[in-house]
Parts: structure tokens; C-alpha cells; sequence
């Protein structure tokens, strides 16, 4: 077999082989980055929803994002999907010259995307938008130079803008005629995409740095995706080193240089993706991932191999402790954060209160569950709602009673597509006291709520667990709890006091 | 050939999917609808009332409109009736001071039910034709994405001032005076904290209202008629949140002051009357011929107190002689509602000087969170108030605002959900007699209102659209510097 026939045979082989790995890496090394994404948005199917995406610049690839991001519910599915699309950005940079003997760095924007998705609050609508501007570079490369080219390139632009974002200065770049050639209708372009972009800056409502380095690339809207923009420009910098050394690059080769040249690539990245990976944040989303899915055994398991000494970690230990029963009596064969480690205060942000809701909701808090809840999803940064908290929001809302406000959100999930049948089979309780008091969840969390009202703010008193277990003593939860925070706050007295009144209740 | 007939048996089949109604089964109800417009007074250049059945059984929903002239307005949708903009107003402009009748009905299961018609009353009162509002989620601290808002009240356009996706931090306390957007007060709160002040239709200013002479921030402005004043509070505000109750959230001053901003001058007017430690005054608003100012005021609670179902506020005023800046020199009591443990909050006077609306709770003088909350009228002739039993619910009733010819109130209400505030309007004529509220309206409401998890908050008429040019603004917000006020202290302080 002749030397290109090799490279026929090996380079959808490295594709592959690159894709797998991503795959691995996503499905088994990074899991809960995959659900942490999830749980920051509610993709719905829903006209009003989709056009509030993709009426500013950037919402296709935005929307694209999203319609995916959906699916990292299911870890290896998100794993898939990351995969596919790293594999088809190489491929389709692999179409824009002739790499020959610099195969391997055809690779180079991919494995750079990759590592921008190490961060938990990079968003997939970057990749799309790498991927998009592509592959319209690639659409543009096949048709013949002419009037008609140019004339689609200075159509091009408003729409591609439009649709990814200013990533799309890639395929600008790309366009970037041959010296010698006239460029002035070249310039004419750029002239007019920074005209629209300033005329855009009076007319949307962002920030117009926003404009010029994307809306939606980062959940944090100051952040600048510094590697989103280095994968973008580095197509445009591998392409011109291949095209100014094309002679010897495109010169025959033994058929051994390419998948040498992906090797080199592959380790050379691979290594950085695996130093720079988070493993450290990747142990407590999966406490998080595990407490919004109650798998308190599992959390048992992981908890013996590996104790927990991060605030989620210690909050989901002493959670699943406690619905096992377990808590008072091990609770310093594992590291605490003192009373912080059992309900922590109500931070500002995102993350680190879903865990302390659960807690809050297990006990039969439904107010302050409800309240941590909300904030929680107020504090995501990119103004996302959340599937998570819209369940959780619809649960507390009915077990409060606020019908109403409950079918809002039920009827908001009902739009997307993996919460619909919970949604559906959740909608009939709606003001059926009695399916709600047979109710395996919702009736015992509704009769163990407070019974008299009191004002709280973002700390846990004791008397508020005092309340929830002396007026209901089959409140086990809130019995593990209380003697926890005793033996935690060294209160001897109230700890006998409660030992006391439970041997004479039970 | 082929195909004109596929194109025939399509059209066929369009209009199979209209339906007609003529083998409707007669109701002798009234038809239960979303919102309930059911013999509501409309102004003659409100929007389309568009609605919905209540229940969402309903397959197919028609409306007819009739007058007494023989005119006649048609719809029919799966949702929700939607009626053309242009021909409603013709039909309302045709009736103005009449009534019309609208005969409803819905297509189930079993085929077509017709209802008994009900009437709107088209009143000869129009209404102002915007209204500017916030849109924010009904939350407890952290705030997502908001913004101020204005919308055409004769159509359904509705657009941004500004949004907090142009700066980092939350918007609010959006002021006119009298509904003219020439005069206009904006505050931003967070790291680029301001108050913005268009005066007469000037430039945007950008002005930091702390001084070391007041408590905090000026807030709850209040034009004077003039436009040379405007009646702020500080106040030092808390929030607390309930564990077993329908309300869910407790705000509340732990001290609070009044002061009078001179625009021109740039100062801030202070008098030891409304600034007393063991009293929270706020809520300033001014009487109508600007020589007196409205307030809420209660016996200050004693420091770290929680009891807040002890906080009672009266309706009180105090002189002000607009031509010397000066305040009066004694308080009188309008409304005493604490000797019945009762609360007033945002007392609002009409612009004719007529009545005073007010919302009374059980106790703060945050109600919007307060389901027992409702609207008063006070008569300032008389100086008698009455429950404005027509206009409030079982829920919330709360902020509320006049128009420019004092004929409609507009009000936020919870009673859609118990949660989400919506806009409502009532009529209120030379008597006081009021009319039953109705809901603003969208082409289709129940779809727009359950799609938004937004409350409208502090919904202020304006007379015209406020040419509020949001990206300067935003460039004036995050070039954070700031005009500082300056402070008049009265000589007797």
C-alpha cells in the first residue's frame, strides 16, 4: 500500500481514536462536569424560549449548546456528544489545506477546545460556534473565486456573525485572500463587520465588549474564553504555517509520519488536559450529583474509601449519615466542618447551597429549602434557569400548598424533555390533599413542616431543628440532626435533655 | 388540476378547523374566562381584551363584541380569542360612554357550548397611554435578570429602558412626575450604585444620594408638581423570611427618615420632624398642589426587636411651602390606622386632590408580600376612607399609581397565583364609586402569563414613551462617577 494510501486508512483511524478518547475522558474521568452543566439551564421546547436565544448574535450556536447541554443528564451521552463534535472540528480543520507531514497538529484546535471545556462554566455554544464557523469555512473553500464569492463572503458575514458570535472573525481570516491578489473588497468586509458591530452596540442590550468577544461563550459574563478564542485562532495560525511551509510539508512522506505526528500531538495535549483537569472540583460535584439524586448508599460507599473535608462534602456525608441513621453515632468517625459541616449558612452563589437545600428539604424545612433554592437559581451568573431547582421549586410549592405557583413551574417542565413525564405524573396531585398525604415524599415532609410560624434568615438555629423533632418525634432525620449539632456545639445539657424525652417518647 | 384540487380540499379542511357555533348547546351561565373581564369598565383606548376559557378543557374558544348600533366584532382561536387591534378601537371609539356586549363561546368534547353575554362598559376616560413597570422575579435577595420596562396600553408592544445585562447590579425606583417622563428618577443599586435624575428633559445625571447626614441612599422618590422637588425616605431595610406561612417574606425599616431634594439648588431639605429616631417615617409623596407631603409613620420598635407584627404605620402629613424649600411645623394624622393594629403603606394622592389610595395590612409597610393586603380610598374632602372592596381580592393587593386625569388606578395584585404580581386598572369616577379591575392585557394571557416567571413591580403610568436612551444610561452607570448631594439643614435642626 502506497504512502497516501496509508494516510487514507490511518487518519479516520486517529479521528477515532480521538474521539474515543474524549469520550473516556468525559464518561469516566469527568462525569459530573457533565451534570453540574445540566443542572444550570432548562432547555425548553418553546417558540418564546428559543427566541429570546437567538434574537442576539451568537444564539444559534447558543441554542445548539443548550439543545445538547440537555443531554449531559446522562453523563455518557454528554461524553458522545463532546466527542463527536471535538472529532468533527478536526475534521473539518483538517479540510482547510494540506497538512502532510504537520497531520498531527490538525488536532491542535481540538485538543485546545477540549481543554476549554475543563471548565465547569465553559459553555458548549463555544464549541458550536468553532464548529459552525467551520464548517462555512469549509463551504466557502469549495466554491470557485469570483464576483459571486465575494458577494456571499459580505452576505456571510452579518449571518454567521449572527448565528455564532464574533468567532466567526475565524472564517473572516480564512477568507484572507492570496497576496498579490486585490483585497481591497477583502478590507471592505472588515470594514463593514466592525460597523455592524458597532451599530449593534447602540441597539442590543449587552455591553458592547460583550459584543466584540461573545455573549455566550462563558457562564460568567465577565470572563473572557481566553482558550474558546486561542482554539479559534489557533485554525487560523496552523493553517498559514502549513500554507508558507506547503512545499515541504506536502512533500512525500513515509506513511509512519502520521500517526507519529498525531502521537506527538495526542501526548503532548493529552498530558495538559490531564494536568490542567479539575479533579479536585470533579469529587464534589459528584457529592452534589449524588445528593440531588438521594443515592445515600452510594454516598456511604464513598465516604469509607474517601473521607470528605470540602463544605459539599461534608454536608452530603452528614445527610446521607443521617438518613441511614447513622449520624450521631459516627459522626466524628469523619471529618466536620463543626455546625457548618451540618447546614451550612446560605451562601450567594450557585453551587454551593443546592446541598444544604437538600438537607433543608429532607428535614421538612420547605420554607427554607424553598428559599435556598431560589436563590440559588437567581445566582446563576448567565441569568439560566435551572431543571433542578424548578423541580425542586414545584415540590416545595406543593407541599406548601401554593398550588398554583407549582403548576407554573410543572408546566414549565411539561416544555422540556426530561422532565416531562415527571411533570405529567406531578400535575394530577395539584390539590388532591389526599394523594398528597399517601404520598410517600410529599405526605410525611408535609406533616413533619413547622407548625408555628417564625422568622429565620441564613442560619440554622437549633431551635429550629428542635421544632421540627419535638413537634413531630418520628422526624428521625431531625433527631440524627439535632444530636449532631449537640455533640458538635458540646451542649451536654440539651443533649441529655433530648436523650431524656426520646427514651420517653418511644 | 390534481393540485387545485389538493389546494381545495385544504382550504376545506382550514376551515373545518374554525368551526362555527350555531349548534351550540345554549348556557344560561356566564362563561368562566382568563382573566375575568367579566362587566369590567375599560377606558377607549385600552388593548384588545383577549382571554381564554378558565378551564383548559376547552378545545376551541369564540367571541362576539356587539353594540347597540349593530357593529360587530369577531374571533376565534384554540387558546384564546384575539381580536384585530384596529378594528377593537374602531368598535371602542364608536362606543365610548356605551357598553358592548360579548357573547362567548367554547367548543369541548361534546361539541359547542354558547354562554349568557356579558357587557364591558367603555368609559369616556381614557387612560394614559404607557405604563413603565420593573420585571423581576418574585424572589427573596439575590436578583437574576431584570429590567424597567415600558409598554403601549393601547396595543401589546412592550420594550426595555434598561436591563441588568448592560451593568452589573439591580434596577429600580422608577419615578415620574405625574406620569411626564420629562421628569424622571432611576436607581441602580449594586458595585455601580446611583440614582439617575432627568429634570425638565435634560440630560441623564448620575448622582450619589448618601450623605453623612442621612441614614443611607435616597429611595422611594416622589416628584413635586413643580418638578423642583423630589420627596425621598432612607431607609435602613431588613428582610427576614417565614417558616410556616403563606407570606413568604418579611421587609422591614429598622430606622427610616424623610427628606426633600432640591433639584435645582442640589440640596437635600431635612427637618427634625421627619427625622426622628423614634419614629420611621416613609413612603413621601406630595399633595397635589405641592404644599403638603404625605407620609407613612410608626413608633420605631426598640433596637434588635424582631416583633415586627408590632410595627402599625399611620397616614400622616406635614406642610411644605414649595416657594422656600421650607417644611410646616406640626404633623397631622390622616389615617390612624395603628389604634386598629392595621398598617398604611404607599399612600398615593389623586391629581385632582379629590381621594388618596392607600393599601392597608396587618402590620410593615412592605405589603406586597402581605396576602391580607388591600386598597383604601380615602376621601380628602371628607377625610373618610372606605375599602375598595370592587377593586381588591383575597390576595395581595399593593402598589398603585393615578392617572394623569385621575380616572384610573392601576395596581399590582397577587391574586392571579398568590405569587407573580400582575397589573390590574380600575376605574375611579368623580364620586368614588369604583369599578371592578381587570387585568392588563395580552394577546394571549394565559400563555403569557404562565410563560413569565416575572413580577411587574411598581407599574407607574407615564403620557408618553419615555425616550430613555438605556445605552447611554449604562455608560453612565459603569463610568461610576458620581454628583454628589449636597444638604440644607433646616436653621431650627
Amino acid at each position: 500500500m502506497s504512502s497516501a494510501g496509508h494516510s487514507k486508512f490511518l487518519r479516520p483511524l486517529c479521528t477515532l481514536l480521538f474521539g474515543v478518547a474524549v469520550l473516556l475522558f468525559f464518561g469516566l474521568a469527568y462525569p459530573h462536569h457533565l451534570h453540574y452543566q445540566e443542572q444550570y439551564q432548562l432547555f425548553l421546547f418553546d417558540r418564546a424560549y428559543v427566541w429570546e436565544i437567538v434574537r442576539l448574535p451568537g444564539g444559534v450556536a447558543d441554542l445548539l449548546g443548550r439543545f445538547c447541554t440537555q443531554f449531559f443528564l446522562f453523563a455518557w451521552v454528554g461524553a458522545l456528544i463532546i466527542g463527536a463534535l471535538l472529532s468533527a472540528v478536526q475534521l473539518l480543520t483538517l479540510q482547510l489545506v494540506c497538512w502532510g507531514r504537520l497531520y498531527g497538529l490538525s488536532f491542535v484546535p481540538s485538543l485546545l477546545l477540549w481543554l476549554f471545556l475543563l471548565d465547569e462554566n465553559a459553555l458548549l455554544g463555544g464549541i458550536w460556534a468553532v464548529l459552525l464557523t467551520l464548517l462555512a469555512s469549509w463551504g466557502f473553500s469549495r466554491l470557485p473565486n469570483g464576483w459571486l464569492r465575494r458577494i456571499l463572503l459580505l452576505c456571510a458575514i452579518p449571518v454567521l456573525y449572527w448565528m455564532v458570535g464574533p468567532v466567526c472573525v475565524l472564517f473572516f481570516l480564512l477568507q484572507a485572500p492570496r497576496p498579490k491578489r486585490a483585497t481591497w473588497w477583502y478590507y471592505g468586509v472588515f470594514v463593514l463587520l466592525a460597523a455592524m458591530l458597532v451599530i449593534l452596540s447602540y441597539c442590543l442590550p449587552v455591553p458592547a465588549e460583550r459584543l466584540w468577544l461573545g455573549i455566550h461563550y462563558h457562564r460568567y459574563p465577565t470572563v473572557v474564553p481566553v482558550l474558546l478564542w486561542v482554539a479559534a485562532l489557533s485554525v487560523f495560525v496552523l493553517t498559514l504555517t502549513a500554507r508558507a511551509c506547503h512545499r515541504w510539508v506536502c512533500a512525500p512522506c513515509h506513511f509512519i509520519v502520521t500517526p507519529l505526528s498525531f502521537l506527538l500531538v495526542a501526548i503532548g495535549m493529552g498530558c495538559l488536559v490531564w494536568n490542567t483537569s479539575n479533579f479536585k472540583a470533579e469529587k464534589v460535584m459528584r457529592f452534589d450529583f449524588m445528593a440531588r439524586h438521594q443515592q445515600w448508599n452510594r454516598i456511604l460507599a464513598t465516604i469509607k474509601a474517601e473521607k470528605p473535608k470540602n463544605q459539599i462534602g461534608v454536608t452530603v456525608q452528614n445527610l446521607a449519615l443521617a438518613k441511614r441513621g447513622l449520624l450521631a453515632d459516627h459522626l466524628f468517625d469523619y471529618h466536620q466542618n463543626g455546625i457548618a459541616g451540618l447546614l451550612p449558612d446560605v451562601e450567594r452563589d450557585a453551587t454551593s447551597p443546592l446541598p444544604t437545600a437538600e438537607a433543608f428539604y429532607q428535614l421538612g424545612m420547605i420554607s427554607v429549602a424553598q428559599r435556598t433554592v431560589f436563590e440559588a437559581q437567581e445566582a446563576i451568573l448567565d441569568f439560566q434557569k435551572s431543571a433542578r431547582c424548578y423541580k425542586r421549586l414545584a415540590q416545595t410549592n406543593l407541599i406548601l400548598g401554593s398550588y398554583e405557583v407549582a403548576r407554573k413551574y410543572l408546566k414549565a417542565l411539561q416544555k422540556t424533555h426530561f422532565y416531562r413525564d415527571w411533570a405529567n405524573e406531578t400535575l394530577p396531585l395539584l390539590g388532591n390533599e389526599e394523594a398528597i398525604a399517601q404520598h410517600p415524599e410529599y405526605g410525611h415532609l408535609r406533616k413533619w413542616g413547622y407548625d408555628e410560624d417564625f422568622y429565620f434568615s441564613d442560619h440554622v438555629t437549633p431551635e429550629m431543628l428542635e421544632s421540627l423533632y419535638f413537634n413531630h418525634p418520628d422526624n428521625s432525620l431531625a433527631y440524627e440532626y439535632l444530636r449532631a449539632y449537640y455533640l458538635l456545639t458540646g451542649d451536654r445539657e440539651r443533649y441529655a435533655r433530648l436523650l431524656l424525652h426520646t427514651s420517653m417518647t418511644r | 388540476m390534481k393540485r387545485i384540487s389538493y389546494i381545495l380540499l385544504g382550504l376545506i379542511g382550514l376551515m373545518g378547523c374554525k368551526g362555527t357555533v350555531g349548534d351550540a348547546i345554549q348556557e344560561t351561565v356566564l362563561p368562566q374566562i382568563y382573566p375575568d373581564y367579566l362587566g369590567v369598565t375599560i377606558p377607549v383606548n385600552i388593548a384588545p381584551l383577549c382571554f381564554s376559557m378558565a378551564d383548559e378543557d376547552a378545545l376551541r374558544i369564540d367571541a362576539v363584541v356587539t353594540d347597540s348600533h349593530g357593529h360587530r366584532l369577531h374571533s376565534q382561536g384554540r387558546e384564546s380569542v384575539n381580536f384585530n387591534l384596529h378594528d377593537w378601537h374602531t368598535l371602542l371609539s364608536q362606543n365610548r360612554g356605551d357598553s358592548l356586549s360579548v357573547t362567548v363561546s367554547a367548543k369541548y368534547a361534546d361539541g359547542w357550548h354558547t354562554y349568557r353575554p356579558f357587557p364591558l362598559y367603555v368609559s369616556p376616560d381614557s387612560i394614559d397611554p404607557w405604563l413603565c413597570y420593573r420585571l423581576i422575579e418574585p424572589g427573596y435577595e439575590v436578583w437574576s435578570k431584570m429590567g424597567i420596562y415600558e409598554r403601549n396600553l393601547s396595543s401589546f408592544d412592550e420594550h426595555p429602558l434598561i436591563e441588568n445585562t448592560q451593568f452589573e447590579g439591580c434596577v429600580n425606583c422608577h419615578s415620574f412626575n405625574r406620569g411626564n417622563p420629562a421628569d424622571m428618577s432611576l436607581h441602580i443599586r449594586g458595585p455601580h450604585g446611583a440614582t439617575l435624575l432627568r429634570h425638565a428633559g435634560g440630560s441623564l445625571i448620575a448622582f450619589d444620594t448618601k450623605t453623612d447626614q442621612t441614614l443611607g441612599f435616597c429611595v422611594y422618590p416622589y416628584w413635586h408638581p413643580s418638578g423642583r422637588y423630589i420627596a425621598y425616605s432612607t431607609n435602613a431595610t431588613s428582610q427576614l423570611f417565614h417558616s410556616a406561612d403563606a407570606s413568604r417574606i418579611e421587609v422591614f425599616d429598622t430606622a427610616s427618615d424623610l427628606q426633600v431634594y432640591d433639584v435645582e439648588r442640589n440640596e437635600l431639605l431635612l427637618s427634625p420632624l421627619v427625622k426622628q429616631d423614634s419614629v420611621y417615617e416613609t413612603f413621601p409623596v406630595f399633595s397635589p398642589d405641592g404644599c403638603s407631603l404625605y407620609f407613612c409613620a410608626a413608633r420605631a420598635l426598640p433596637e434588635g426587636s424582631h416583633q415586627l407584627d408590632a410595627i402599625h404605620y399611620d397616614l400622616c402629613r406635614i406642610g411644605f411651602d414649595p416657594a422656600t424649600g421650607t417644611f410646616g411645623s406640626c404633623i397631622d394624622t390622616l389615617v390612624h390606622a395603628s389604634s386598629q393594629q392595621q398598617s398604611v403603606s404607599f399612600p398615593r394622592p389623586s391629581y385632582d386632590g379629590r381621594f388618596l389610595c392607600y393599601t392597608l395590612s396587618d402590620y410593615g409597610q412592605f405589603s406586597i408580600w402581605h396576602h391580607e393586603a388591600d386598597l383604601y380610598l380615602l376621601d380628602l374632602s371628607t377625610g373618610e376612607s372606605r375599602p375598595m372592596t370592587e377593586a381588591n381580592s383575597d390576595d395581595t393587593e399593593s402598589f398603585h399609581n393615578w392617572s394623569a386625569n385621575s380616572r384610573w388606578l392601576v395596581f399590582s395584585s397577587r391574586r392571579d397565583d398568590g405569587l407573580f404580581t400582575r397589573p390590574y386598572f380600575c376605574h375611579i369616577d368623580a364620586k368614588g364609586e369604583v369599578s371592578k379591575a381587570f387585568m392588563l392585557p395580552q394577546r394571549n394571557p394565559r400563555r403569557f402569563y404562565r410563560n413569565r416567571f416575572l413580577s411587574f413591580n411598581v407599574p407607574e403610568f407615564i403620557i408618553g414613551p419615555t425616550r430613555f436612551n438605556g445605552h447611554k444610561a449604562s455608560r453612565i452607570i459603569n463610568d461610576d462617577s458620581r454628583k454628589d448631594f449636597g444638604v440644607r439643614k433646616e436653621s431650627s435642626f
